[in-house]
């Protein structure tokens, strides 16, 4: 996560947001990427690990940590932490 | 073994886990007394941390068919299958990623309880909002009936009780503790479910295989009597069009489905928010891949073909019962119905909340009446209990086709909602007229082509709805007139 800083007022917090947004969106099309290549991609190579063809564990258990190392960065170098009050809450 | 003991110890993790589901309910409404009750009812006062967020998140989602229906579907065509159930993983780090903030945000400005709050804030309009809350009561209560019936034939399967008994045994219990402990004892309760359910997958696992006679011994018969599991395509039973779909219907059309995107409004702080991104994705990919990896190593349990044993659905408890020791069986389906009651008690507490906050206090407000807290508190307990015992009275005698009904659902309400939300919340020109047309149009276009039958290129209607709405969002909005500067300036400082 990036620095801590609470001093955000509307403007800025809703620009960060919506670039955060934009990045989850280029993190998605990445995976979506990833998935097709390691699955379809790797589908007609005659390799097996544990019994399992190369595309299969690709393409499953290799997209789940694909995931989770997005979610990872995505999480804590690209999110900022923001008060989630606003300047005027409660007006 | 004597017959009555057998149902005792079948019955007895059951009947503990269901109790302490209604405990958690009780201690949760003694613990909110005195605090604002239509935001303590319905999003839990903004309290959720991270892994609680995750938990509510995943367990909404994952409903009975991730457990059932998936998993025989694996056990049929194979490793397909995972590779296209495991899209899933994307639904979590999306929802949280792309509206989690920006509803958090919005909800502390403009009070905001429900997802239908904010459309109604954006779009000024009463009427927008109405149609919201009814397709929200109406797909809802479709999906509702599906987990309903779902669960409890699993539970007449495994158990060999009646349906009807399974379903008064959880149904009744999902709905008594939605009405009385609110969204925060939904969450709670769902921390748990999500919990059972990997202690169900992982025992599970552990007994196919052991009954199977090990990984290597299912593996290698496998490769040699039912090589179609390790094609992507299965020798045509897994054409593209389902990978195609899959995407759409399970993946990232999900981000707008008002039940996860309420969980928006009801954290806590920034960092509940991020961790809840990588436990929730975790989680979710660990259920999918699990279970489903799960339904094909079933093959070391069960000799023959779907068919054999009544069809897809009937995989997983068949499994269950050869597989796993008698004491253990009671435990393991605790996974499964736990996937399909916290997917009950999450839609169950948002619909109410469309009946109550979006329409009756709206309308109160409107023309000046005034509404004592304690009669809040009783219509709110009131309406859940009630669209639960409706529900409930409809899987009793369940309509046929009610697998059908999960889908069609689903994708009714990402029709209704996916642009609505992220352009809405996105976009400054988005306008009234846009995500009026975009909201009935496409609803309609939606059910009318799944009511005829009608397909493009034999993909699922998803693909229909959700271009229509598109297209009616984009004339509405450029068409329409532009959003008043007040608005605008709450939804884009």
């Amino acid at each position: 996560m990036k620095k801590n800083n609470r001093a955000f007022n509307d403007a800025q917090k809703f620009s960060l947001v919506r670039r955060e947004a934009i990045y989850t969106g280029l993190a998605l099309v990445g995976l979506i990427i990833f998935w097709f290549v390691a699955g379809f991609g790797t589908a007609s190579l005659d390799v097996k690990i544990f019994h399992l063809p190369l595309w299969a564990l690709l393409g499953t258990v290799g997209v789940w940590f694909v995931a989770i190392f997005i979610s990872a960065i995505l999480s804590r170098k690209l999110f900022t932490d923001m008060d989630l009050e606003g300047d005027d809450d409660g007006k | 073994m004597e017959s009555n003991l057998r149902s005792l110890i079948l019955l007895l993790p059951l009947l503990a886990f269901m109790g302490v589901m209604v405990a958690i309910s009780i201690f949760v409404r003694h613990k909110q007394a005195g605090k604002n009750f239509v935001s303590s009812y319905f999003v839990g006062n903004r309290e959720l941390g991270g892994f609680v967020l995750a938990m509510t998140t995943v367990a909404t989602y994952s409903s009975v068919s991730s457990f059932v229906g998936g998993p025989g579907m694996a056990f049929q065509v194979g490793f397909g299958w995972i590779y296209m159930a495991v899209v899933q993983v994307t639904a979590i780090f999306l929802v949280l990623g792309i509206f989690g903030k920006r509803v958090a945000l919005l909800a502390r400005k403009l009070n905001a309880v429900t997802v239908v709050d904010i459309i109604r804030a954006r779009f000024q309009s009463d009427f927008l909002a109405a149609v919201a809350a009814f397709v929200i009561v109406l797909f809802f209560c479709g999906t509702m009936t599906a987990q309903f019936v779902g669960g409890a034939k699993l539970f007449a399967a495994v158990t060999g009780y009646s349906y009807e008994a399974g379903l008064i045994l959880f149904g009744l219990t999902v709905v008594i503790y939605t009405s009385i402990g609110g969204f925060r004892a939904v969450a709670l309760t769902d921390t748990c479910c999500a919990i059972m359910m990997m202690i169900g997958i992982v025992l599970l696992l552990k007994y196919v295989l052991q009954a199977g006679g090990g990984y290597e011994n299912i593996m290698t018969t496998l490769e040699t009597n039912n090589p179609e599991l390790f094609e992507p395509f299965s020798f045509g039973n897994m054409p593209w069009t389902i990978y195609f779909t899959q995407w759409l219907l399970v993946g990232i059309c999900t981000i707008a489905l008002p039940q996860s995107v309420v969980r928006g409004i009801s954290y806590k702080n920034t960092q509940g928010l991020h961790q809840a991104m990588l436990i929730g994705t975790v989680v979710v990919g660990f259920m999918n891949i699990g279970i489903n990896f799960t339904g094909i190593l079933a093959h070391g349990v069960l000799s023959g073909a779907a068919a054999d044993y009544g069809g897809v659905d009937n995989i997983i408890p068949t499994t269950i019962v050869r597989a796993m020791p008698i004491e253990l069986v009671g435990l393991a389906i605790i996974g499964p119905l736990a996937a399909s009651i916290s997917t009950i008690s999450g839609l169950l507490i948002v619909a109410s909340s469309a009946i109550i906050k979006d329409v009756y206090l709206h309308w109160a407000e409107k023309n000046n009446r005034v509404v004592t807290p304690a009669r809040v508190k009783f219509l709110s307990m009131a309406t859940t209990a009630i669209i639960g015992a409706a529900v409930f009275v409809i899987a009793l005698t369940p309509p046929s086709l009610i697998w059908l009904i999960n889908m069609f659902a689903f994708g009714g309400l990402e029709t209704a909602f996916f642009w609505t939300l992220l352009l809405g919340l996105f976009w400054k020109r988005a306008n009234k007229l846009g995500a009026m047309l975009s909201m009935t149009g496409g609803t309609i276009i939606y059910c009318a082509t799944q009511a005829a039958g009608f397909k493009i290129m034999n993909l699922h209607q998803i693909t229909i709805g959700i271009t229509c709405s598109l297209i009616l969002f984009l004339i509405g909005s450029y068409l329409g007139k532009r959003s008043d500067d007040e608005t605008l300036k709450i939804f884009f400082p």
